[in-house]
């Protein structure tokens, strides 16, 4: 992060990259700004008590010992902690070295644990809790930062995931309380997920219109087309059309046995392992085979995708209808695999933050499912903090989650740089 | 470079047919119910919703209710406009007084403005808020001291608790839901007082005004996670006051045996959909319908005056549920000590306060 990616200038001579690195003293100073965070906080305004944190609850196979630390003495650990990598990070600087991103990884999760003892001094952390709840908040926001990626590297902006994943919500209440098969409901909100993309890549493609209004204009008609149809239709006949069952929760065994980590992603519903598949395999195809080949390049420079025979706007067509089922069956998620069932506007805006986490992921399907996953975790912690009484008042606790991701984006991501056809129509 | 322009006449139809269905689908979200146009007099009300809209299972439905009561009760005719942000807060309501109706009835304290500014301009239209307290010559506020039934809900939640840990949190923190955070506290620690137990209650600091909030109405999931991570702590009663977010964790407390919810506003046991009814230990009732129904007589009689109705205890305003299919958890002698302290409150020697209380 402290060096810049080299320009590389178009021309057909090969070029001798330079490896000038440029000092950067982006990393020292927000290690620094934080350090001094965390002396006010932990130190300075140190807490008395001792903080437990509870690695594993009953139902667990493996029972590991809770941990109790000294609030206080764990503050002035950690903190010290950071001024060295604080002053470690200014060395390599000073001597033109990379700051490895592990250094950041590691300040990060030393803060945390810094600012978990002492905004819960006196009492006890239920670490498992905390993770697992931060998961099922990240679930639609994966699956609808996994459509805006596969549909932003086709280069159609796909501000619709809001509506797909509301489509999604709404169709698989309605289809799985009248059939009373999950699969039919989740296959139902893939469909639905489908249409809007349709919609969405008919009016960009075909017709050329803004991409981002006809986005906007879609989540406003799936927004009334569901509210209204929930107060005529669902409201009045809630036992037949919107009392949908539940996915029950699925051990996977042994996954779920590791310490920690077993029950935090083994012990899900089955929407939750279709999301590992799903992130897994748009990771793997987009990268590594021709199908994702012909995506990005579609989404990067669609006149030489034409000129070696690839039909730039069927791929996008059909790419955006892909984005489309992906959101469509996250939004299952807040039904089926939530709460069954559906409400009006129960999505809250999740895919604007799925919006969010495609550019903060940088267009990558991993670094995209990242952010949605340290929103998740951010918005858990702010429910964590709340139930042990922390000491920040609930207005502030509220904003975490925004503010989080806005400082990780900052500090973390750099420069985000969209595909390059991305949002431009492509006319022969 | 190639232009979009061309396509841009191309593109004016379909734009405009997905335009006319948007507009056509918001005309049909807002159709007025007329409730029969034979009307023995020309006296007509129209009531304003929030943007919770007529559904919500909180008070913008108890209030409809309330006036297609007195539609069928005095022979009127009643309309509801549906606002579906804040935006169309004022128009609505100018809509409303613009209908010559007598009677206009607004939801929600965010209308307080709007309901104010139009009751200014037309000082011969009789106006009625929901859940606000405004001062002016024609309005007549009706608010609820649910304090005093959450007071109830908490002392019976700390004596059905078995992990001696409840809960409660909010949508937003804002005087109509921290009123029954503010009881359901009060009503723990009164009974920690007669038991000499400590059962402790999460989610509201009382003293602070300060708790957990959702930090909005809709997302349901939020509240599920937030109500997993009170039976993380060993909470086994919640009380959740943000509307629709209560689903999230009447979910929660499905998935996890012996954990039970109080609801808000209405009876949970029989507007929950059915998988959650069995975790429904009761509800903090708010009759808006009839308080609704009560003004609406008393202005065609004429007897139209501003002084806020408050529903409470001693006036049937406010109540608690009956304790449906978790009636075995609650013990006679707890339903005696209940039956006591609502007497109590009745009668004025228990007093239950908050900052939030209704004047």
């Amino acid at each position: 992060m402290s060096t810049s990616p080299a320009v590389v200038m178009p021309s057909s001579e090969p070029i001798a990259l330079d490896t000038a690195v440029i000092k950067s003293w982006k990393a020292p100073i927000a290690f620094g700004i934080f350090t001094v965070i965390a002396f006010l906080m932990f130190v300075l305004n140190a807490r008395p008590g001792e903080t437990t944190f509870r690695l594993s609850t009953e139902r667990d196979a493996v029972q590991l010992p809770e941990v109790v630390v000294n609030s206080a003495t764990t503050g002035w650990v950690v903190f010290l902690a950071l001024v060295l990598i604080t002053a470690a990070s200014a060395l390599a600087v000073i001597s033109r070295r990379k700051v490895s991103i592990w250094l950041t990884v590691l300040f990060a999760l030393l803060f945390m644990i810094g600012f978990l003892a002492w905004a819960a001094a006196g009492s006890s952390l239920p670490v498992t809790g905390l993770l697992f709840g931060s998961v099922s908040l990240a679930v639609p926001l994966i699956f609808g930062a996994l459509g805006g990626v596969i549909s932003e590297r086709g280069g159609v902006v796909n501000i619709a995931i809001e509506g797909q994943l509301l489509a999604g919500a709404f169709t698989s209440a309605v289809v799985a309380t009248s059939t009373g098969s999950l699969v039919l409901g989740v296959l139902a909100a893939l469909v639905a997920g489908v249409l809007v993309g349709m919609v969405l890549a008919v009016f960009a493609i075909k017709y050329l219109v803004d991409q981002v209004i006809v986005g906007v204009v879609l989540n406003v008609l799936v927004t009334g087309l569901t509210s209204f149809l929930f107060s005529q239709v669902l409201a009045p006949n809630a036992a037949m059309l919107n009392t949908p069952p539940r996915f029950p929760r699925l051990e996977i065994p042994l996954l779920s046995d590791i310490p920690i980590i077993g029950p935090v992603l083994f012990k899900q519903t089955v929407i939750v392992y279709v999301m590992y598949i799903a992130v897994a395999a748009v990771a793997y195809a987009l990268y590594k085979t021709k199908w994702g080949l012909r995506l990005r390049a579609v989404g990067e420079h669609p006149k030489a995708a034409d000129t070696v025979g690839i039909k730039v706007n069927a791929t996008r067509f059909w790419n955006v209808a892909l984005a489309g089922a992906i959101a469509g069956i996250g939004g299952s998620f807040f039904t089926l695999g939530s709460v069954g069932a559906f409400n009006k506007e129960m999505t809250a805006g999740a895919g604007f933050i799925a919006l969010a986490a495609v550019i903060f992921g940088q267009w990558d399907p991993i670094k995209a499912t990242l952010a949605a996953l340290l929103f998740g975790f951010a918005t858990n912690l702010q429910n964590v903090l709340g139930i042990i009484g922390s000491p920040v008042p609930s207005e502030f606790m509220l904003m975490l989650p925004y503010v989080v991701t806005i400082f990780a984006v900052a500090g973390l991501v750099g420069v985000s740089r969209a595909p390059a056809a991305d949002g431009k129509p492509y006319i022969k | 470079m190639n232009s979009p322009t061309r396509g841009i006449r191309r593109a004016i139809a379909p734009a405009a047919l997905l335009a006319s269905a948007a507009l056509l689908l918001a005309g049909c979200a807002s159709a007025p119910e007329a409730g029969g146009e034979s009307t023995a007099s020309d006296y007509c009300a129209r009531m304003v919703t929030n943007s919770g809209g007529l559904e919500d299972r909180s008070f913008n439905q108890s209030s409809w209710e309330g006036l297609q009561q007195a539609s069928t009760q005095y022979d009127i005719d009643v309309a509801a406009l549906v606002s579906t942000s804040e935006t169309d807060l004022r128009p609505n309501v100018e809509q409303a007084v613009g209908t010559g109706c007598q009677f206009v009835l607004t939801v929600g304290w965010e209308l307080a403005d709007a309901t104010t500014a139009a009751a200014e301009a037309n000082p011969d239209v009789h106006f009625a808020i929901v859940d606000e307290q405004v001062e002016a010559p024609n309005i007549k506020p009706i608010v609820f001291d649910t304090a005093q039934a959450a007071f109830l809900a908490g002392y019976l939640a700390a004596g059905v608790t078995e992990t001696g840990i409840v809960a409660t949190f909010g949508g937003g923190n804002q005087p109509p839901v921290t009123l029954f955070m503010d009881g359901f506290v009060d009503g723990v620690a009164k009974y920690n007082e007669v038991h000499g137990t400590s059962v402790r209650a999460l989610g509201w600091d009382k003293a602070k005004q300060d708790g957990n909030f959702t930090g909005d109405f809709e997302d349901v999931a939020k509240g599920k996670t937030l109500t997993q991570g009170f039976i993380d702590q060993g909470a086994d009663v919640i009380l959740p006051v943000a509307g629709q977010v209560g689903e999230g964790a009447a979910a929660a407390a499905s998935e996890t045996t012996g954990v039970s919810i109080i609801w808000v506003d209405n009876d949970g046991y029989e507007t929950l959909p059915a998988a959650f009814r069995p975790v429904v230990l009761t509800s903090v009732l708010k009759n808006t319908q009839d308080a609704v129904a009560a003004i609406v007589g008393d202005d065609l009689n004429g007897t139209f005056e501003n002084t806020p109705f408050v529903g409470t205890l001693e006036n049937g305003g406010v109540e608690i549920a009956p304790f449906h299919e978790r009636a075995s958890l609650v013990s006679p002698e707890l339903s005696a000590e209940i039956e006591g302290i609502r007497q109590g409150i009745i009668d004025g020697s228990i007093v239950v306060t908050s900052p939030s209380t209704p004047r």
